[in-house]
């Protein structure tokens, strides 16, 4: 029930970012001085902001920026930690504890300080928040992944395997994978959520992404000294990101 | 109007099934009953009805009465009132039930302070009295994981037994405890049937109702099937089953004939291994030959399953060598495990395990169908997952599945210590069946003297680290 509710937000948001910037053909940077603060209306649906913009166009457009980065940073953060999870299980000894210190390094330093950090080498772009919050992000998929597979691999019905004559590729495919992959749904879920409040978090302390780029958190910033002329405004990046973070949660949680 | 009488008792689950049905036995102080019977008998759910703690989709009709009260209708809190008190309940695996943060002996003498009531002087005199009567003095400071598992089983004991309840249940006490603890918790149980209180044990081991004697009443299928004297009903059975669960006592197999042994197929000179700071075996040689069932026995913890993993190669030893018969491939070497579930990938159709292994190893099809109808495994299981069938059957298929690959050597890990006393029969009967007819080398560690007496043409006793010949 809860899970199928989250789809359906999810699902929603992502139709929102896909076709919205195909289907809303005002520009998300265009300004008009002279229609500013604009409640919605059928020439702008969802208003406009302080520089006159159309907020349905920039939320579009922001929804596909945070969005993405988020699921993009999920996945490259995903698949390094799972595959030296894997690793550091598998050999043990040396690598393992090499790998674990690595890791134990980078969960000493805050998430969002290693991002603000990577972040300070180009200011504005897009690739050092990426990059940043891969770095923070990686550390729970090899942990789990670790975790989980070393039990495994120690256990009855893996020796049983490599007794029987199956090779790493069978063990990973029969024993490891169909385990992991729950949890690391479920965790991948919660990750882009965390990434998403990150994203529209830096933005809105303004140190992620610059104007006149459309983000959330950047949407966020600028509407906040106009609340109490257009409190719309305002709300509508604050809702989808409420909406996006309940939909991943809801997913992710049904699915322990 | 002391003690327990049980009339036509049968429990109810909410789609009409009955575990239990027409249950009836009476429990009088000093002559301790035993229920005897295999997993899903529905000795244990007696035992719940009786203590009030059936699970909630299930519910008890007919009667007991205890000390002339009607339990079943009672409120849970009326119920409750009764444990510890007039009833107690000795748990299960007791190393799970104690207090792991609490020091022996206060998890006695809690109950002498707070369940009787006793002033702290008298209680902490009644607790060292208590630990010394079950050969714990000495012991009073320690945590549970201190103490060993016969220790741990002697003081959930005297824990429970410092209620002095009229009524002590004892659910499967004996249940993974090798043959020296066994009789430990045996003696325990007679002296409180012999301090003339009620005694109701539930278990599939004939050796505990042998030693408990009073009245044994042995369930099949919710009913109990033979009912009287122990030393009578264990002596000369009179229904069917009853038969063959006693006839299943390891100390009532036949002795089995052992074929002369062929070469050897795998020998181990000088081997030692050390786990942390103990010396599991040193200086240990065993050669083992085709053909031959070799037994391995001594106490739990002393090295039988790692004897059998260097043997294997999947554990290194620390000192000796290793030498197999030349030219085998290794996969010849297989193994049985303890736990039959856990050495099978979870949720996956046997079927499809067992495709898995013909195409690794190019295995045709009829070969496989030859071998499971030989093992008496269905064609239906194949559809189901390891979880989703008994422990005997899984056991089963984990030997077709050694067997598919024709080995020479099977290291079976105590491969029927969770089976019940007719299937582990069976089971052993079929290992060591196979072993002669392939000319199988089987290496069988297990904790039942009786079954290596039965089933082995040599012993080796690990505690004592020589092999020997069985007489």
């Amino acid at each position: 029930m809860s899970r199928a509710l989250g789809l359906v937000l999810l699902g929603a948001v992502a139709l929102f970012a896909l076709a919205g910037p195909v289907v809303i053909a005002a520009d998300p940077a265009a300004q008009d001085l002279s229609a500013i603060l604009h409640p919605p209306s059928p020439q702008h649906p969802l208003g406009t902001d302080h520089l006159g913009r159309d907020l349905a166009a920039r939320l579009a457009h922001g929804t596909r920026l945070s969005l993405g980065l988020a699921i993009l940073s999920v996945l490259s953060a995903a698949v390094p930690g799972v595959l030296l999870g894997l690793a550091a299980a598998a050999s043990g000894g040396l690598v393992d504890r090499a790998l674990a210190s690595l890791a134990d390094a980078t969960m000493a330093l805050p998430g969002l300080l290693l991002v603000l950090l990577v972040a300070g080498l180009a200011p504005g772009k897009v690739w050092p928040l990426w990059l940043g919050l891969s770095a923070a992000l990686w550390v729970q998929y090899f942990r789990l992944t670790r975790a989980t597979a070393a039990v495994l691999l120690a256990s009855p019905e893996v020796e049983a395997s490599r007794l029987l004559g199956f090779g790493p590729a069978y063990i990973l495919r029969r024993h490891l994978w169909p385990r992991l992959a729950p949890p690391l749904a479920a965790l991948a879920a919660f990750g882009v959520a965390g990434a998403v409040m990150a994203i529209g978090a830096l933005g809105f302390i303004g140190i992620g992404l610059r104007p006149p780029m459309a983000e959330w958190g950047l949407m966020m910033t600028e509407l906040l000294p106009h609340y109490h002329d257009a409190p719309w405004a305002l709300a509508w990046p604050s809702a989808l990101l409420f909406l996006t973070v309940l939909g991943l949660q809801l997913l992710a949680g049904a699915r322990r | 109007m002391s003690g327990l009488v049980v009339t036509d008792l049968a429990v109810i689950a909410r789609d009409g099934a009955r575990p239990v049905d027409g249950v009836s036995f009476s429990l009088r102080p000093g002559v301790p009953l035993t229920l005897l019977g295999e997993t899903g008998s529905g000795k244990t759910l007696v035992a719940q009805a009786v203590m009030g703690t059936l699970a909630p989709d299930l519910r008890a009709t007919g009667s007991i009465r205890f000390e002339g009260r009607e339990l079943i209708g009672l409120a849970g809190r009326e119920r409750r009132a009764f444990w510890g008190r007039r009833i107690a309940l000795l748990p299960q695996e007791p190393w799970l039930a104690l207090d792991p943060t609490m020091r022996a002996a206060r998890q006695v003498k809690e109950v002498f302070a707070l369940v009787r009531g006793l002033g702290q002087r008298e209680a902490a005199e009644r607790t060292r009295a208590a630990l010394r009567a079950v050969g714990l003095e000495g012991a009073e400071r320690a945590f549970p994981f201190q103490l060993s598992g016969g220790m741990a089983q002697r003081l959930a004991f005297a824990a429970t037994a410092a209620s002095e309840a009229a009524l002590l249940i004892a659910d499967e006490p004996t249940k993974g405890l090798d043959a020296a603890l066994r009789d430990g918790v045996a003696l325990l149980l007679g002296a409180v049937a012999a301090s003339r209180r009620m005694l109701l044990t539930i278990t599939h081991d004939v050796s505990v109702a042998r030693r408990l004697g009073g009245e044994v009443a042995i369930m099949l299928e919710g009913r109990i099937v033979e009912h009287g004297p122990a030393e009578a009903v264990l002596a000369a059975p009179r229904h069917d089953y009853a038969r063959r669960l006693v006839a299943a006592e390891p100390a009532a197999w036949p002795k089995r004939r052992h074929p002369p042994p062929g070469p050897v197929v795998l020998a181990g000179r000088r081997l030692a291994k050390r786990y942390g700071p103990r010396t599991l075996f040193a200086n240990l040689s065993l050669a083992v030959h085709a053909g031959e069932t070799v037994a391995v026995t001594g106490p739990s913890g002393s090295g039988k399953t790692t004897l059998g993993n260097v043997l294997l190669g999947l554990v290194h030893a620390d000192a000796g060598t290793l030498s197999r018969a030349p030219g085998v491939a290794r996969v010849r070497f297989q193994k049985l495990w303890q736990d039959p579930p856990a050495a099978f990938a979870r949720g996956v159709p046997l079927g499809r395990l067992i495709e898995d292994l013909a195409r690794r190893h190019g295995i045709a099809r009829a070969p496989i169908e030859a071998l499971l109808a030989r093992l008496r495994l269905s064609p239906g299981l194949l559809g189901r997952s390891a979880e989703a069938i008994s422990g005997g059957e899984l056991q089963r298929f984990a030997l077709a599945r050694a067997l598919l690959l024709d080995p020479v050597f099977l290291f079976a890990d105590e491969p029927t210590s969770r089976l019940d006393p007719i299937t582990q029969q069976e089971t052993i009967a079929l290992l060591a069946d196979t072993a002669a007819e392939r000319g199988l080398a089987l290496l069988l560690v297990t904790h039942d003297a009786d079954i290596a007496a039965r089933v082995a043409a040599r012993r080796l006793d690990v505690a004592a680290g020589e092999v020997r010949m069985v007489a």
